[in-house]
Formats: structure tokens, C-alpha cells, sequence
């Protein structure tokens, strides 16, 4: 399969695995808790960084996928009963139909244009769920009361960190094979990705069904982790910056990146909430992602990698 | 028989300008074309036309017989013609191999998926194009345009072709830099590869094609050997200014 793995790569997972499994013995609830949601921010982010860190196409409206398979999933649970383990896959097959409605203006249009059109799909389903059968979807109130999956930060945190190592190790492999190459050519040039025999058309689709799949289940699960979903904030515009923001701050295009990245923002802006408890705490995460940019704009990974590489290259020299 | 490239009666319009208008002309099996014009002729037109990027107004384009003008660029591609571009167009992140990676790499998600990359393959493209072993792991921005182009025609190559279309190929380059691109070109002449040309540097392209055609405004102006298309009165006036 080519996917060039070497002995340090499996002893770096085992390991990481190893200490986040051992978490509930050393930490507090409280941090479980913000741990639990660091993880489903890093499923998010490996979904975003899966189409716009791959492929370039920039989505600004990522919680329309998000929220497709979190809203699938309370109201076929809540209003009609459906068994959580049939409902979580049909909001998953759900999320992959609006993966496909989203990519269809990825045909036409790229760049600040796709963009734009993707906060479009934000703000539409936004507004469709507030009026569109409030009965099912619980209007601009949202819906409480929905069956949650755990009891307990610890269980939490272990469901949460399943999912979230299953779909970063299964991305970070996929992407190491010639389709994460594939797909990363069409962000450096769809024309000579052309030019060369493949069909951006159909990469293209295989990434946005990807990136929906993964967003799905994010979704799904997140909401029967909080047993409620509101969508004032979910479809909000903080919430896609997050997003994005812990996946450049980590490095995009490189999965584990977003996941070191959502784990930093989140824990920043826990450790900010005692002094600035608004919303003031995104401009200090703001400031700290701009001053990363301007330092390594490729993000902590790469930081982490070219100290690595100087390293090696100092033992050597030695 | 069929001709491995057969356009008839080729014609485009954008908007109010016709590009190529009723363009005839056949590529035999092995042969070495020139394509030569001035700037705006119609040249790079044909070529895009060719690959599926913009489709003609009207005539027909086979490849062995069979009808391209429904089928995508990649589609084409694998029926076995492949272009380079005036202005080199790389993969600006990816090494040198990596680059030819892309190129060799099959249509399908699925081997790309479990098959491994060819790295033997890779090498060996990109060492028969004139690499040394040294610039495999550069980058684009840390080639020269001889470079470039060299990169061009390695994933051109990669994408296994029995037609290859040269646009501006010894645009850029340095005397050295020309001369290895031609042993290239007549290497794989002896392989009996079909290339059609498109060069301003005549000099360079005279020992490379049998044969050449002289386009105009969108129209051939002359067609036949090389040394008779060159001393053609219209080609003389139109392109040479002499």
C-alpha cells in the first residue's frame, strides 16, 4: 500500500494512545470534560482539514455538516424513536447527501468564491431548521432531552477519544497513500492535476464525501454527548473559526495537526475563561494564531518537525 | 489505416474571433511534427483543443480512429496523448518525484488507495529526463526553468504516451539547457513516439521533425517537410518578416 511507516511511527501513536487511556487516573473532571470536547473538536477539524486542508477548497460552513448529522440523529431519536445505533448511520448517510450538495458548486467555482457559497449553506440550514417544522427540529430553541450515549466524564472522555483515534489514525493513513497526494496536488493546481491523466472532479467528490462522513459522525455523537442541540450555537460563524483556527494552528493538510491544534485551543480558551469570561477570550486566541502565522505559518506541526529534523541533524553531525 | 492523430475541418470561436479555422491535418505513427506560426496564431488553441481543455466550435479530432471530442482531458489522456504547457505548471510544494508521482499515478481512487507508488519508475523518469540524483528531493522553487521544463516533460512522459504535444519547449532555456532537451526528444523519436511541436526557436526544432505546418491567424499556411515550409513565401512574410 505505500504508506512508508516506520518503527517511531507506531511507538508515537502507541504512545499518545497510551497517555490520553490513562487520563481519567491522573486528571480532574473538569478537565476530562474540556478534554471530551477538545476530541470532538479534533474529529471537526480532521473533517475540515480532510476537504479545505487537503484540496484547498476553503469551507466556511463546515456546521452545515456538523448539523446535518446532529440534527438527523435528535430528530430520529426524540421524535420518532428510532434506536440510537440506526440513527447515528443514517444521520452519517445523511451528512455524505449534504457532503454532495455542498461539493456540487465546487464544480464551477474554487477559492474565495467557494467560500463564500459555503457560509451561504451555513446560514440556509440555520435558518431552515428555525422554520421548517419547528415541531421536529425544536425551532430557534433547539432540542433537549435527547438520549446521551454516557454517564460520567470518564466514559465520556473514553467515547469521545475512541471516536476521535479512530478517525484521526484511519485519515492519517489514507492520506498517506497517493490519494492524499492526489488531493493535495489539486490545492497546488487542478489544472495539472488534470493535465496529468486524473480527474479532479472525482477526487474532489471522494474528499467532500470524506470530510462529511467524518463531520457526520462527529456531529451525530456530539449531540447524544450533551443530549441537547441549539442552533444559535451550533451555526455559528465563532464556531467555523474555531474550527479552522485549530486546524491552521496545528498545521493544516497534516491531520494530526488539527488534532494537536484543537487540544491547544481549547485549553487555552479554558485556562483564559477565569480572566476574560466573554467573548474576548477569541481575541487573545486571535492574537496567539496570528503571531503563529507570522512565525511558521504552516502551523505547530512544522515547528515540531523542523525542531525534530534539526535535531537529528545535529546527532549526525555528532 | 488509422492515423494515431487525425484532425478535420477544426474550427473555434471565441465570440467574435475565430482561433483555429478549419484546420486539416493527420499525425502518422513515429512522426515528428513542427507547429509554427507568430504569437496569436492559433498554435496553443489547437493543442488545448486537442486535450479537451476548450472544446471546438465544430470538426473532429480521433486518436487512433476513435472521437475524443466528448471525452475529458483525463480521459484522453489515457487513451495516450499528453501535453506540456508554455509556462511550466508544477506541483510548487511537491519534490521532483513527487511531481512525476502525480503523473504516474492511475485514474482510480481505489489503486491509489492500495497500490504503492512505483519510486523505481519515479527515479528512473526523472534521471532519463536529466536529473541527478541530488535534485529528486528539490522543489520547483529551487529548480531553473531548463528544470522546469525538464519536470514538464518527466510527468508528461509519466503519464505513458504515444502522443506528445511540445508547446514553447526551448522557451527560457540556455544553449545546454536546449541541447539536452533535444537528445531527450530524439531519443524517444527512436522509440518511435509521435511529437508535434510548437517552437519560435527554429533552430532548435529543424533537427527534431520530419515535417511541419505553418498556421496564420488561425489557418494553415503551409504544410509539408520542414526546409519547404520555412522557405514558403507566406510563412516568410507572416512569421519570418522576410
Amino acid at each position: 500500500m505505500g504508506l512508508g511507516l516506520r518503527w517511531y511511527h507506531f511507538a508515537l501513536w502507541a504512545g499518545f494512545i497510551l497517555v490520553m487511556a490513562l487520563m481519567p487516573e491522573f486528571v480532574s473532571k473538569g478537565t476530562l470534560r474540556t478534554m471530551i470536547f477538545a476530541n470532538f473538536l479534533a474529529i471537526f477539524a480532521i473533517s475540515w482539514d480532510v476537504l479545505s486542508g487537503r484540496t484547498g477548497y476553503i469551507s466556511f460552513g463546515h456546521p452545515f455538516l456538523i448539523g446535518i448529522g446532529a440534527y438527523t440523529t435528535a430528530i430520529l431519536t426524540k421524535r420518532f424513536d428510532v434506536p440510537v445505533e440506526y440513527a447515528i448511520p443514517a444521520a452519517i448517510a445523511m451528512t455524505m447527501v449534504g457532503g454532495t450538495i455542498m461539493f456540487l458548486p465546487a464544480l464551477r467555482i474554487k477559492g474565495s468564491y467557494f467560500a463564500l457559497v459555503s457560509l451561504a449553506f451555513m446560514e440556509l440550514i440555520y435558518q431552515l431548521v428555525q422554520v421548517i417544522r419547528p415541531d421536529l427540529t425544536g425551532g430557534t430553541r433547539g432540542m433537549s432531552g435527547i438520549v446521551t450515549l454516557t454517564r460520567g466524564a470518564a466514559n465520556g472522555y473514553y467515547l469521545s477519544f475512541s471516536l476521535m483515534i479512530i478517525v484521526a489514525l484511519s485519515m492519517w493513513l489514507l492520506m498517506r497513500t497517493r490519494l492524499g497526494t492526489a488531493l493535495s496536488a489539486i490545492a497546488m493546481n487542478e489544472e495539472s492535476v488534470k493535465g496529468s491523466g486524473l480527474s479532479p472532479t472525482k477526487l474532489k467528490l471522494f474528499a467532500f464525501m470524506t470530510s462529511a462522513f467524518v463531520a457526520g459522525l462527529g456531529g451525530a455523537f456530539y449531540v447524544h454527548y450533551l443530549g441537547s442541540i441549539a442552533p444559535r450555537a451550533l451555526f455559528d460563524i465563532n464556531f467555523v473559526f474555531t474550527i479552522i483556527v485549530a486546524t491552521l494552528i496545528g498545521g493544516a493538510s497534516t491531520i494530526v495537526g488539527p488534532m494537536f491544534g484543537a487540544f491547544f485551543l481549547t485549553f487555552l480558551l479554558e485556562y483564559l475563561r477565569p480572566f476574560l469570561p466573554g467573548a474576548e477570550r477569541y481575541l487573545i486566541y486571535g492574537a496567539i494564531a496570528l503571531l503563529l502565522y507570522m512565525y511558521q505559518p504552516k502551523g505547530l506541526y512544522h515547528i515540531f518537525m523542523s525542531q525534530l529534523d534539526r535535531f537529528k541533524k545535529k546527532g549526525d553531525d555528532d | 489505416m488509422t492515423k494515431p492523430l487525425s484532425i478535420r475541418n477544426l474550427v473555434k470561436n471565441f465570440g467574435g474571433l475565430t482561433a483555429t479555422d478549419d484546420i486539416s491535418f493527420d499525425l502518422n505513427e513515429g512522426q515528428s511534427t513542427g507547429l509554427i506560426g507568430p504569437n496569436g496564431a492559433g498554435k496553443t488553441t489547437i493543442f488545448s483543443q486537442i486535450m479537451g481543455e476548450y472544446r471546438q466550435t465544430s470538426g473532429t479530432i480521433e486518436l487512433n480512429g476513435t472521437e475524443i471530442s466528448k471525452l475529458s482531458t483525463p480521459a484522453r489522456i489515457r487513451l495516450g496523448v499528453s501535453r506540456t504547457y508554455q509556462v511550466p505548471r508544477p506541483f510548487a510544494e511537491f519534490t521532483v518525484l513527487e511531481n512525476v508521482r502525480v503523473g504516474l499515478m492511475p485514474d482510480s481512487i481505489w489503486k491509489m488507495i492500495t497500490e504503492s507508488p512505483n519510486v523505481d519508475r519515479e527515479i528512473e523518469l526523472a534521471l532519463s529526463v536529466g536529473f541527478s540524483e541530488s535534485d529528486l528531493r528539490r522543489t520547483p522553487d529551487e529548480l531553473s526553468m531548463g528544470d522546469l521544463r525538464k519536470l514538464e516533460m518527466a510527468r508528461t512522459m509519466a503519464t505513458n504516451p504515444r502522443i506528445m504535444l511540445l508547446d514553447e519547449v526551448f522557451a527560457g532555456l540556455t544553449v545546454g539547457e536546449i541541447d539536452q532537451i533535444a537528445k531527450l526528444i530524439q531519443k524517444m523519436r527512436s522509440e518511435n513516439m509521435t511529437f508535434l511541436i510548437v517552437s519560435h526557436d527554429l533552430k532548435a526544432l529543424e533537427p527534431l521533425v520530419d515535417d511541419a505546418i505553418a498556421i496564420n491567424y488561425g489557418k494553415v499556411i503551409a504544410q509539408g517537410s520542414f526546409a519547404s515550409v520555412i522557405s514558403d513565401k507566406a510563412v516568410r512574410t507572416s512569421y519570418l518578416g522576410t
